[in-house]
């Protein structure tokens, strides 16, 4: 038995259960707010931030990562308040600018509204999502892989650099990762300021809207669509 | 040792002690601070021991070897009393006189004193010393009346009374509301109230509840953490053991920074000490209260200073905050309730308690009571620790302590609350030191680091400076702060090598808003303050670097070029020596000049040259 | 003398939470965390060797390397930088060369630097095997370094 409480996102009454967070919630009911980090099953971390929405509450808002924050009785959420999609644009920028080489990653940015972006490309091969990590060590109890050094030089790694025997060979890093699932090797090449618009599907998507699913590529990869 | 069972015992040995001094005694105080350390005082201490030992003193001089007295600039230090002579700077063949004249005579060392540099006179006592005048002693001023080692010391100085108060007749209730009408706020930066955060924690669930005190220190330019820990560590353990009382704690951490070993050392000793004394342990003072505290040490990383990140750490885990949806009152240490508070924090309460609340709330402004200890630094003539009460001007600490500029230069700006905090110009100087209206000029008190800026600091290097900090130190978890920081890290290295373009300028507030308000934890909250500040009040500056390619600082590489002045060089050839990349040519007595080729314009030959011909433009 | 791993670990074991402390006690007495040693911590406090690593990699105390035999500590914190810490740096960096973290090829000299060691009212501070330097000048510190290596030249030398 779940225990209910009601709350609104985006002007929709919804009923959450308890001790689920708001990005459940709203996905459970079409409400797609972009995310990248968040994987069902996996504990969250609020690394990506793209899924921050405005948490109102006594005539204040506050962004707040939705992945992070707990449903709670009353509870009032703007995930599409003019504040946040400028917000969520901005780190989407900073995402596709540092890591362009992935559809999945354009597509968010391009999504979040993002056309021109004002910072060179880099190419990195990770974003930091954490996803293959949390898989190794809450799926497996595997503990192959971990998040090395801290600041620019965090990055995945085996203990030492050496595969370790605890590594079961599931794959579940490769099959989750954000940078394999959906890899795009041409135009993003770094140093080229724009998008290519080679890729007819992702020139297409249209800009979310507050209230309809698109059901992007991403609810692939990205495990929305398993909601609907 | 003495184990005290009960108020009534704790005030009869107290008084036993101070009777026991002989009060006719001359004293001698010499700091044993970490910048007096650095400065040979413990050179100074022997010989002073060596001396007393030696002559027929005994009995009639003591001598206390204290924590830092706040004065690190005149280190060593020693001050004579009860006629409060103070002797700066004195080395170890100064001692003999000192004792000759002085304790056997009365007699002062005059060229010991210290000398005022606005008056050009000398100054006889302590307490006359401008340095000192314009503060307001509480916590930091009882560094000098204590030996840390000594619980006798600090016994005799009323310490423990508080607690024994608070045990044998102010209930838990009553403890935090009186810490509430006191009006006390967090001093480890983000100024929440302290009473707040101890009735949530004494609220929430759970049988095991801990207290923990932050000793991180990691902010740069900021020491004054460990002037407390180190120097009085007494009073931060007094004032943890009230709040465990208060909230319902049975266990405590301190947890210190790996760079100081000194307040690791302190803090461990004087928690053994507390346990003999039976002011830690079970059955506290009779009270039925069990409570311990440990000691950690950190690893070396600032982000751990975050109290979700410092928790971590506690835990054996790598330093990462994580979201504070669940707040750490509720769900912090171990998953349990946890009451983190700075040291400078926990040293104030026993203050509280002693001297009441409506004393606490009677210094300082509406919204920030009491004092706070700053550590002065940068290019002020007088550095060190300085104690003022809530309200007094920036103006007062930076000229009247601080003695204002160094080397006849103008002061330009001060960099408050470390890499958190913003730069403020002096047009803004007689602002208070108040938690709020800082916040709202895009500064903050902080921890209480004061640097000071003159006409040769760049405030876009400055921003530079703090963004790498930064940059270095982001635990990288999340984006706004790993590649936020580094981008805004990008834009301004770009202004201060010449490569800057006048709409960067936008797009810096705006990627700074951004990571404000969208990054995880309060290190990539407040990250882009630095720039954010320095855009608000010296955006000519910025100007400067990008329109006309200049710095005018001097300080930015890029945009500077090094050249001897041939009408000053002399030939002494002591810029050709310094110079580590071998860039300066010329014979003895004849004119030097650099090789721009090899020149990485470090600036050494700048600092070495005696006649100020090393030329930048 | 050194303790010995068995010595650091003694009432520790099956305690993760004890894991800093233990790599801090390994750091200081051995000078780094060999691989052999963060295999060992793993096994006996029972935490995973990925988390050894990581916690080893992701705070400055340790060092995965043995360093050098005399530690310099240059204080890059704001007042040190105000007051001319770069120009420190540039000489050290310059006179060894080496670079920032890393230890000179004959094993001599590791050059590190630290984002502020709380001394600084008295900046700029070097520190020299735990021995502070305060308001240091570039010569001052090449006078420093030169004399450590006559030092050790003649033989005299001690860290
Ligand atoms: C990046 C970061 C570093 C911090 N460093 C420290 C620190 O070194 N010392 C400290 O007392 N508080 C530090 N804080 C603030 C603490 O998180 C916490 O708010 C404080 O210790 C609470 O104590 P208070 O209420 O007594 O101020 C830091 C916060 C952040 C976000
Ligand atoms: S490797 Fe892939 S899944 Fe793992 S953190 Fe990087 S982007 Fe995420
Ligand atoms: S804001 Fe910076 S330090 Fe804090 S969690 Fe994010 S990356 Fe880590
Ligand atoms: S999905 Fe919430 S922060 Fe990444
Ligand atoms: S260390 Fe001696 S006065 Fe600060």
């Amino acid at each position: 038995m779940h225990q209910n409480v009601d709350l609104v996102i985006d002007g929709s009454k919804i009923s959450g259960r308890r001790g689920e967070t708001v990005l459940d919630a709203a996905l459970r009911y079409g409400i797609c707010i972009p995310h990248l980090c968040h994987m069902p099953t996996l504990t969250d971390i609020g690394a990506c931030r793209l899924c921050i929405v405005d948490h109102i509450k006594n005539g204040r808002s506050k962004v707040t990562t939705s992945c992070t924050l707990l449903v709670q009785e009353g509870m009032v959420i703007d995930a599409n308040s003019e504040r946040v999609r400028g917000l969520r644009r901005n780190i989407a920028e900073l995402l596709v600018t540092q890591a362009p080489n992935s559809r999945a990653i354009q597509d968010i940015a391009l999504r979040c509204g993002v056309t021109e972006p004002r910072y060179e490309f880099r190419s990195d091969d990770c974003v930091l999502c954490g996803r293959c990590v949390r898989a190794c060590k809450e799926h497996y109890q595997a503990h192959a892989i971990g998040f090395v050094g801290r600041g620019q030089e965090r990055h995945v790694e085996y203990p030492f650099r050496e595969k370790p025997e605890s590594c079961i060979m599931c794959r579940a890093c490769v099959t989750l990762c954000p940078m394999s699932i959906t890899p795009c090797d041409g135009p993003m090449k770094s140093g080229e300021g724009y998008f290519c618009g080679k890729c007819a599907s992702l020139t297409q998507a249209p800009q979310y809207e507050a209230g309809d699913c698109t059901r992007c590529d991403l609810g692939e990869g990205f495990d929305c669509s398993g909601h609907l | 040792m003495p184990k005290i069972a009960s108020f009534a015992e704790l005030k009869a040995f107290g008084e036993q002690i101070t009777a026991d001094r002989d009060n006719e005694a001359i004293l001698m105080t010499v700091c044993g601070g970490p910048g007096c350390q650095a400065t040979r005082c413990h050179e100074v201490a022997a010989e002073l021991r060596k001396e007393l030992d030696s002559t027929s003193l005994n009995g009639k001089a003591r001598l206390r070897v204290t924590g830092c007295h706040g004065f690190c600039e005149q280190g060593p230090i020693v001050v004579i009393d009860p006629s409060n002579i103070f002797y700066g700077q004195v080395k170890p063949a100064d001692v003999k006189e000192i004792v000759d004249r002085t304790v056997r005579k009365g007699e002062v060392v005059e060229r010991l004193l210290y000398v005022d540099p606005s008056t050009g006179k000398t100054v006889l006592t302590e307490s006359e010393i401008p340095f000192y005048k314009a503060q307001t002693p509480t916590l930091l001023s009882q560094n000098r009346r204590v030996d840390p080692w000594s619980m006798e010391d600090y016994l005799a100085i009323g310490g423990y009374a508080a607690l024994a108060r608070v045990l044998a007749e102010i209930d838990p209730e009553k403890v935090i509301s009186r810490i509430e009408a006191s009006g006390l706020r967090g001093r480890g930066g983000g100024g929440f109230p302290t009473a707040a955060k101890w009735a949530a924690c004494r609220a929430a669930h759970g049988e095991e509840k801990y207290v923990i005190c932050n000793a991180d220190e990691g902010d740069p330019g900021a020491f004054m953490d460990r002037g407390v820990l180190e120097g009085n560590p007494h009073s931060v353990l007094e004032g943890m053991i009230i709040g465990a009382w208060a909230i319902g704690a049975n266990e405590g951490y301190i947890y210190v920074r790996n760079e100081y070993p000194m307040a690791v050392e302190h803090a461990k000793q004087a928690i053994n000490q507390a346990r003999e004394y039976g002011f830690l342990g079970e059955d506290i003072l009779g009270s039925g209260m069990s409570f311990d505290i440990q000691v950690a040490r950190g690893g070396g990383a600032f982000v751990c200073g975050e109290s979700t990140a410092l928790m971590a750490s506690l835990e054996g885990k790598v330093g990462e905050p994580r979201p504070k949806d669940v707040h750490t009152v509720e769900h912090g240490l171990w998953n349990r309730p946890t009451t983190l508070n700075n040291v400078e924090t926990w040293a104030n309460v026993p203050a509280i308690i002693n001297n009441g609340a409506a004393w606490f709330a009677g210094m300082g402004t509406d919204n920030s009571k009491g004092t706070k200890i700053l550590a002065l630094t940068g290019e002020v003539k007088n550095t060190g620790l300085v104690e003022v009460a809530f309200g007094t001007p920036i103006r007062t600490v930076v000229e009247e302590i601080g003695g204002g500029g160094r080397n006849g230069r103008a002061v330009k700006a001060v960099q408050t609350g470390g890499p958190s905090g913003g730069c403020l110009p002096e047009s803004m100087f007689d602002l208070p030191v108040d938690f709020d209206v800082l916040w709202e000029k895009g500064s903050m008190i902080g921890s209480g680091g004061l640097v000071v800026m003159d006409e040769n600091t760049c405030m876009v290097d400055i921003a530079k400076y703090f963004l790498k900090f930064l940059q270095d130190e982001s635990c990288g978890k999340c984006v706004p702060c790993r590649i936020g920081v580094d981008r805004l890290l990008e834009i301004v290295t770009d202004i201060t090598e010449g490569r800057g373009r006048p709409e960067q300028i936008e797009l810096l507030k705006e990627l700074g808003e951004t990571v404000a308000q969208t990054a995880l934890c309060g290190l990539g909250k407040t990250a882009p303050n630095p720039v954010l500040s320095t855009l608000r009040y010296f955006a000519e500056e910025y100007e400067a670097h990008i329109n006309e390619n200049r710095c005018p600082a001097g300080v930015c590489t890029e945009l500077v070029e090094y050249s001897i002045d041939a009408r000053t060089c002399n030939g002494c050839g002591a810029c050709l020596k310094a110079c580590p990349y071998a860039a300066i040519q010329g014979r003895k007595d004849k004119l030097h000049t650099i090789d721009l080729e090899l020149c990485t314009k470090c600036g050494i030959c700048l600092t070495t040259c005696n006649d100020n011909a090393v030329v930048v433009q | 003398m050194a303790n010995s791993l068995d010595t650091i670990l003694e009432g520790r074991r099956s305690q993760p939470h004890q894991l800093i402390e233990v790599l801090q006690d390994v750091q200081h007495d051995h000078g780094y965390l060999s691989r052999e040693a963060i295999d060992t911590v793993s096994e006996s406090l029972g935490v995973p060797v990925m988390e050894v690593y990581r916690v080893a990699n992701f705070y400055t105390a340790f060092t995965l390397e043995p360093r050098g035999k005399h530690v310099i500590t240059l204080c890059k914190g704001t007042a040190c930088h105000v007051r001319g810490a770069n120009p420190l740096i540039e000489q050290a960096l310059g006179l060894l060369d080496v670079g920032e973290g890393e230890t000179t090829e004959n094993g001599l000299f590791t050059l590190e630097t630290v984002n502020c060691i709380g001394t600084c009212a008295l900046a700029p501070v070097v520190v020299l095997n735990g021995v502070y330097h305060p308001l240091m000048t570039p010569a001052r510190l090449r006078a420093l370094i030169n004399r450590v290596r006559r030092e050790e030249e003649e033989g005299t030398g001690h860290a």
